[in-house]
Parts: C-alpha cells; sequence; structure tokens
C-alpha cells in the first residue's frame, strides 16, 4: 500500500476508534506478531521477526468493530482478531499483515444476571476477570483451562476452547447462551437468546470455533454456576490404560465427574512424578466429584466400587488435592516444555471403541518416524461415548535444528504424521485448541467434500476473503 | 544492545512467552493493550537484546509499568518482571532513548527537586512538634501534592503526645529510581537522604514506596540507616497499643486499601487491618491483601492521567463489586487518585483520618 493510502486507511481507522486506540507503533506491532503457537515463538527466540499488522485497532465494542469492519471491507484489507494471544495454533498472527484486531478493550462486565445465571459481557474479558465476577456474588464459571488468566471469552469461543471440569459442565460451545458477532460487512448480529430450540440452525455454533474467519465476537452471554458445596478428589492407579478406560466409559454411564485425567505411563512418570508426586508405575487417574453432599457421597459410593471392579488402586485424595491445587502451576516457566526444546499438543477425540486405538497408532507413529521425539498422553475431557486424548510430543533442544526454516519444516512433517494418524483411526483434527495456520491444512484432509458447507458461508459471509486469511483452511 | 543484569536477561527469557500474569497488571487491565503484559515487554526486550529492535522501540512501554509487582507476587516460578523494567529503565536514561515527557520530569526535578515541578511548602514545620528522637518523612508525594494528609497524620500524632522530627530533605529518591533505575544520580540522592535522616532513633515513614526503597534497595546499595525504621501504620500500631491514641469501636464498615509497597514489598498486610479492627470492622475486597489489583502512582500521572484515572477507577469497580463503601488508604497517591475518581455514595478516606473519627 503506498504512503498516502496507507495514510487515508489510517486516519478513517482513527476516526472509528480513537486515535489512541489505532497504533502503528513497532512495539504494538512485534508484541502482536507472536502468540502460543510454537514456531512463532522459535522464529523470535531466534531473534527473527514475525510477519506483523500493518495497523493495529482496539475497539471498545460492536459499534466500533462495526466500523472498522466496513473501512476493512472496502478497502479490502486483511483483519485477525487477537484476543489474549495465548492460542497454540498461530490462529491470532496477522501473517497477511493489514488490521489487527484486538479485543481486549470490548472487557466490560455487562450484567450479572442471577436469575437467568448467566452473565454478559464484552468478548474481550479475560475469562479469569468473568470469574472473579461471579466470584463477587458468591458464583462460578466453571471454566478453568490452564489458561484462564491470560485468554479472553472471545479467544474461548473462537477455537472452541475448555476446561478442566468439562466433564461435568461442559465445553465453552456448552456455557455460551448468546453472542453478538459483527460481520465481515460492518453489519451487527445477535444469535437467538436461548442456545437450544428449534429455529433452524444454531448462529452460536457457526461463529464458535470459527477462529474470527467469518466475523468478529463482540459481546457473550457465559453461563454462572452456584459454588458446589463440596468438591473431593480422589486418585487411582490402574495397571494399564485399557482397564482405565473400560472403568472409565462405566462411570460415565452412572454419573458425570468434574475431573477426569488419565495419564499413560510415560506422563505418570514424567509430569506427574515432577508436579504431583506419585511414583509408581502404571496409569494415574485424578477424579474429582463436585456438588450437593447428598449427591456427592453417593457418587463416590458408585465410583469407588467401579473401579475396584477394573484393578484400579485407590491412592485417596492427596494427590488429586495437590493436582488441583498445581493444576496451572504445570504451564509456568520451569515446568512446562519450553523453547529450545521442540513441542505440540495434539490433542484429538472420539468414541470409546477408537480413542485408545488412535493414542497407540499416533504413539507409534511418532516414535518410530521421529525417534528423537518423546510422547506423553493424558486423557482429559470425558464424555458417555468418548474422550479427548491430549498426546504431546516433545524433542530436546540439542535435536532441534538451528535453521529455523528447518526447525518448521521438522515441526511440520511431525504434525503433518501425527494428525493424520489421528484421521485414519477416526479421530478429529483437533479437540480444543483449534486449527490456525498449524493445521488449516488438514482441514480438507478431515473434511472431504464436507468442507464446502464451510467454505460456502465463509464466501456469503465474507466475499472479499478479507477476514484472518489463511486461518482455518478458508 | 542492553547492558542489563544476568538476572534480568533470564527474566525476559522466561517472561518473553508466558501469559499466565496478564490479568492482574492494574494498567493491562486499564487500557486493553496487548503492550502493557509482562509478556508483551519481556518479548520486546527479547528483540532488544537479540539485536532485532532497537532499544527507543520499547522505551514508551518500558514506562507503562507501575512497578507495582502484582506480576511478581503473581508468578507461580518467582520470576520478577520488574528486574528487567527498572534495568532497562537505566538503559534507556543511558542511551538518551526516553520519551520526552520522561525528560521533561526529570528536568523539572533537577531545576525544583521534584519531578511535579511544584513548591514543597505545605506542611509548616510546626505541624511536627519539635521531637528529637522520631524524624517523620512524610516524603515528596504527600508533601507536594497531599499536605493535608501529613498536616492530619502529624495532629494525630500530636494528639498521642508524641513530638516527630522535621527535615527538609523528604527525598529518599524513590521517584529518580522509578524513572531512571539505579543511576550516579539515584544513588546520590540515596545517599543524602541516608546523611540527613541519620541520629534519630526511629524513622517513621508515612510513604509506603519511601519505606519500600530504603528497607530493599538501600541495602542492596549499601547504604546504610541508622534508625529503625518503620511505617506510619507500625507507628499508628504502637500508639494505639501503648493507650498514646484511644480510638473508640464505632461499628462502622471499613475496607483497606492494601498498598502494593506495604502488602508486597514489605510483606505487611496485616497492620493497616489491625488498625480498622481498633475501631470498627474490616470489609475486604476480593482482591485484596497481596492481590490487590491497584496503582496508583501519582509519577505515572503526571505522563498517562487518563490511564490512570481509568486504573483508579478500576479499583473502585471492585469496591463496588465486593459491596465496601469506604476505603482506606495507606498511602498518599493511592489516596490522591482515588480522591479523584470517588463515586457518589462512596468514601475514600486515609488511615489517620479513619483514627481522627472514631477518636
Amino acid at each position: 500500500m503506498n504512503d498516502f493510502l496507507f495514510t487515508q486507511v489510517l486516519t478513517e481507522l482513527e476516526d472509528a476508534v480513537g486515535r489512541e486506540n489505532c497504533s502503528t507503533s513497532e512495539i504494538d506491532k512485534v508484541t502482536h506478531s507472536v502468540d502460543y503457537f510454537w514456531l512463532s515463538r522459535m522464529w523470535a527466540d531466534r531473534g527473527r521477526r514475525m510477519p506483523e499488522a500493518d495497523f493495529v485497532v482496539s475497539p471498545k465494542d460492536a459499534r466500533e468493530t462495526s466500523k472498522v469492519m466496513k473501512i476493512a471491507n472496502y478497502y479490502k484489507i486483511p483483519v485477525t482478531t487477537w484476543g489474549g494471544g495465548g492460542g497454540t495454533q498461530g490462529g491470532a498472527i496477522p501473517v497477511a499483515g493489514g488490521i489487527l484486531l484486538d479485543t481486549k478493550r470490548m472487557c466490560e462486565i455487562y450484567e450479572i444476571n442471577e436469575e437467568g445465571m448467566y452473565i454478559e459481557c464484552g468478548a474481550g474479558a479475560i475469562y479469569k476477570h468473568v470469574e472473579w465476577a461471579a466470584n463477587e456474588r458468591g458464583y462460578c464459571t466453571m471454566h478453568y483451562p490452564s489458561s484462564l488468566t491470560c485468554s479472553t471469552v472471545g479467544g474461548f469461543l473462537a477455537h472452541r476452547g475448555i476446561g478442566v471440569v468439562s466433564t461435568k459442565y461442559g465445553k465453552i460451545d456448552d456455557m455460551v447462551l448468546k453472542m453478538e458477532v459483527v460481520l465481515p460487512n460492518g453489519d451487527i448480529i445477535e444469535t437467538s437468546p436461548a442456545p437450544k430450540h428449534a429455529a433452524g440452525p444454531d448462529l452460536n455454533q457457526i461463529f464458535i470455533g470459527s477462529e474470527g474467519t467469518l466475523g468478529v465476537i463482540t459481546k457473550a452471554q457465559m453461563r454462572i454456576y452456584d459454588q458446589p458445596e463440596t468438591r473431593r478428589f480422589r486418585g487411582f492407579l490402574f495397571k494399564d490404560l485399557s482397564s482405565a478406560f473400560k472403568a472409565s466409559r462405566e462411570i460415565l454411564q452412572k454419573f458425570k465427574p468434574s475431573v477426569m485425567r488419565l495419564y499413560d505411563e510415560a506422563e505418570t512418570a514424567s509430569l506427574i512424578k515432577k508436579i504431583v508426586g506419585v511414583e509408581r508405575k502404571g496409569a494415574f487417574m485424578n477424579v474429582a466429584y463436585e456438588g450437593v453432599k447428598e449427591l456427592v457421597d453417593v457418587e463416590e459410593k458408585i465410583l469407588l466400587s467401579t473401579f475396584k471392579k477394573y484393578g484400579a488402586e485407590d491412592l485417596g485424595s492427596e494427590y488429586g488435592e495437590k493436582w488441583w491445587k498445581e493444576k496451572i502451576t504445570f504451564f509456568y516457566p520451569g515446568h512446562m516444555m519450553d523453547l529450545p526444546q521442540m513441542f505440540g499438543t495434539m490433542d484429538t477425540i472420539a468414541p470409546y471403541d477408537k480413542i485408545e486405538k488412535i493414542y497407540r497408532a499416533m504413539k507409534e507413529a511418532i516414535e518410530t518416524n521421529f525417534p528423537q521425539a518423546k510422547f506423553i498422553a493424558h486423557f482429559s475431557h470425558w464424555y458417555e461415548w468418548g474422550c479427548m486424548v491430549y498426546d504431546r510430543f516433545i524433542i530436546d533442544g540439542k535435536d532441534v535444528p538451528e535453521d529455523p526454516r528447518e526447525a518448521m519444516r521438522l515441526h511440520n512433517a511431525i504434525w503433518n504424521l501425527g494428525v493424520r494418524t489421528a484421521i485414519a483411526n477416526g479421530g478429529v483434527v483437533n479437540d480444543h485448541h483449534g486449527v490456525g495456520i498449524k493445521l488449516g491444512r488438514l482441514m480438507k484432509e478431515q473434511y472431504g467434500p464436507a468442507m464446502q458447507v464451510f467454505e460456502g458461508i465463509k464466501k456469503s459471509l465474507d466475499p472479499n476473503g478479507i477476514m484472518n486469511p489463511f486461518k482455518l483452511g478458508l | 544492545m542492553m547492558n542489563i543484569s544476568e538476572k534480568a536477561k533470564k527474566t525476559i527469557d522466561s517472561c518473553r512467552f508466558c501469559w499466565m500474569c496478564r490479568h492482574v497488571c492494574p494498567i493491562g487491565n486499564a487500557t486493553g493493550q496487548e503492550r502493557n503484559t509482562a509478556r508483551a515487554r519481556a518479548l520486546g526486550s527479547s528483540l532488544v537484546a537479540r539485536g532485532a529492535e532497537e532499544i527507543k522501540v520499547i522505551a514508551a512501554n518500558v514506562y507503562e509499568c507501575a512497578l507495582c509487582g502484582a506480576c511478581t507476587n503473581n508468578c507461580v516460578t518467582g520470576w520478577d518482571p520488574k528486574t528487567f523494567i527498572i534495568e532497562e529503565r537505566r538503559e534507556i536514561i543511558l542511551e538518551n532513548a526516553a520519551p520526552e515527557y520522561i525528560k521533561a520530569l526529570l528536568k523539572k526535578y533537577f531545576e525544583t527537586g521534584n519531578i511535579y515541578g511544584k513548591k514543597a511548602d505545605g506542611i509548616p514545620e510546626t505541624a511536627y512538634g519539635g521531637g528529637e528522637e522520631i524524624l517523620f518523612v512524610a516524603g515528596t508525594d504527600a508533601v507536594v501534592n497531599a499536605p493535608e494528609n501529613a498536616v492530619n497524620a502529624l495532629a494525630l500524632i500530636k494528639k498521642a503526645g508524641e513530638r516527630v522530627s522535621f527535615i527538609k530533605n523528604q527525598d529518599s529518591g524513590a521517584a529518580l529510581y522509578f524513572l531512571t533505575g539505579k543511576t550516579r544520580e539515584t544513588e546520590e540522592a540515596a545517599k543524602r537522604f541516608a546523611e540527613d535522616i541519620k541520629g534519630y532513633k526511629k524513622i517513621v515513614f508515612y510513604d509506603p514506596t519511601d519505606l519500600a526503597l530504603v528497607s530493599h534497595e538501600y541495602k542492596e546499595w549499601g547504604i546504610e540507616i541508622s534508625g529503625n525504621a518503620v511505617s506510619f501504620n507500625e507507628y499508628l500500631l504502637y500508639l494505639t497499643e501503648s493507650g498514646k491514641l484511644k480510638p473508640k469501636k464505632s461499628g462502622k464498615r471499613y475496607s483497606l486499601q492494601d498498598n502494593y509497597a506495604y502488602a508486597r514489598d514489605l510483606d505487611d498486610a496485616e497492620t493497616g487491618r489491625k488498625l480498622i479492627e481498633k475501631v470498627g470492622e474490616n470489609k475486604d475486597m476480593l482482591l485484596c491483601g497481596k492481590e490487590a489489583n491497584f496503582a496508583g502512582s501519582l509519577i505515572m500521572n503526571e505522563y498517562m492521567p487518563e490511564v490512570m484515572k481509568k486504573v483508579a477507577e478500576n479499583r473502585w469497580r471492585d469496591a463496588i463489586n465486593s459491596d465496601c463503601e469506604t476505603l482506606v488508604t495507606e498511602s498518599p497517591s493511592e489516596y490522591v487518585m482515588l480522591k479523584k475518581t470517588e463515586p457518589e455514595g462512596k468514601r475514600v478516606i486515609t488511615v489517620e483520618e479513619m483514627l481522627a473519627e472514631n477518636l
């Protein structure tokens, strides 16, 4: 873009959001160029600059967002939406330049509706702030991912996030009642007043997981819950994963624990040993059950008797309580994998008849083809019909190519193999981190001709293709 | 390239990819700007350290940190982003890369003795009473921006039958340290101050920021204080517990606005609460003690007043959401910022005002 046109667009954006909320400064561009995606971090770690936006704008609400979208749509300038920037898939990186739309000024808590049991807030609110707002009235949000303190409501919705008590309370897509969205043409729309209905397809679910490719979520009504009267933990040691799957499937037909985390032998021997202190061979599982005390008493009896049938050793409540206390510690520097290591989480989900097969196939594929990689996994979001595997590969820094292009080549080859193995065995591209630029190429392999449904929606809503280019395979 | 310590470099390399503390930054929460996070500051710094960016690019952002330590307190693994921020301020000054508004504050400091460029004559020397053993240091912020608070504090001390001494030099070096880090000028100011407060048995610091500097940085720089340095809160507690001040229990409800220097730097979130319990009932906000989310810096108010106003408004929102009516402040700067933004039906008072209204 020539200097004249650039300045013209800049003044229009300044008019839309206020001069102080429209930046072309180096610091704003740099800090919005690296998110939690390993490749972006590696690139910066080696002193290289990631692709940067030309303009960084921070609208305060849907009205200002609409103005930005109209400008972008007219000049056909790419728009990449940024919430907390904590995504692992590169979804928030402005790879095509253009406008970076940071949502964090849209952080207002508009209403705490105790009758309807929801909080209406701006999509840029950090979820921990929503949790605090709920806590101040004696409620809670029950959305507790490791990124609770750093990611926004809109960010979680845009990539279908999930928290550690999901087995009882659901994913983010189960927690939203209604949303306000600004379309690429600048129109402001609202989804239906209630999330369950027979008034056509679910508008919420069209935009949830769309990763900023169809519009910008600007406001949402998120569910709140009563604080549980009691929350109890129980640690178990299974001799192998197979018996743990059978026990868990059976328990899910009876009641829903809040936390269910089953660690494979490798993760039990590494992270769990380091942080929770379990030094035993086998597959460690931590279960939490909570709610009204009388019900929890009954659930505990059912849990203990069911798991006993499958040979689980009862380790008591100590490890589980320690895990709960330390559940975010795993992600701090020094505990989490970090550069110069190469690492990634290939979370996928499948029904019980496939999940163990997927895990074993992915483990074998990665360990055979990339012997320098360590493979660890846990299973932490469970349903009556199946569960999610959170499998990670880790490569020591000494085995990571120094040349960043070669490092990218190795990284992408591992991801291709891992995710293709998951898909071939009945899994899905991703469970709760999203797709971004990291996995976009694999979406067509996942969906085949079904991809045209997404492409059709994209073409209809965003005919100029300005929204988050090169993400989600769209 | 920056000439910063290994500790600062290590902190940068840990913080640059860690997102965990962004929710607690009072500045970031007020601006909604990505650059106002420990991660973003560290990322910018790491690019400078790697030669991929120039220091002038990060300079303004480095001055958008209040050094309140909320991020440090929140870090499970003990990293302290303040470490590299304060060292970078020194580098920025030495490289002559500071924003013009920072240079202007420093110019005022060297011309008038304080960064506000105002006269420091709001507290009459007679208010001190002329004691010889106890020195009362109001500090620059109070002397220049809230002299009436310091006068009230001194009146309360007089009521207790105590006489405290006055010195002209009220500058511990805290403002210079905030703006320039540990420079020669900061150390000289600190040494002058240490010299001027020599000979007193007890030194009562009205401003927690001054006490924190004297307690930590002075020690690190090898500057000794001859007397016993205590906070104004501790002194008030001594006056009440020794019976020199006899406040009555009124049953009123107060909420302590925990000052970050007290709660985090000096690890004292209790004395203020004990003082409240002498006269009424303490009603805490959700975010209190070490988790208190406020940084009412009058220095930053000089160059980013709109943001600081929003920071104070956010704190009032916390108070309102926690159903708190009267905030009790422990620092002159926080009092000034909260007073400016006081919502209808709420009030902010100083800890000495609280005691005085219950005598």
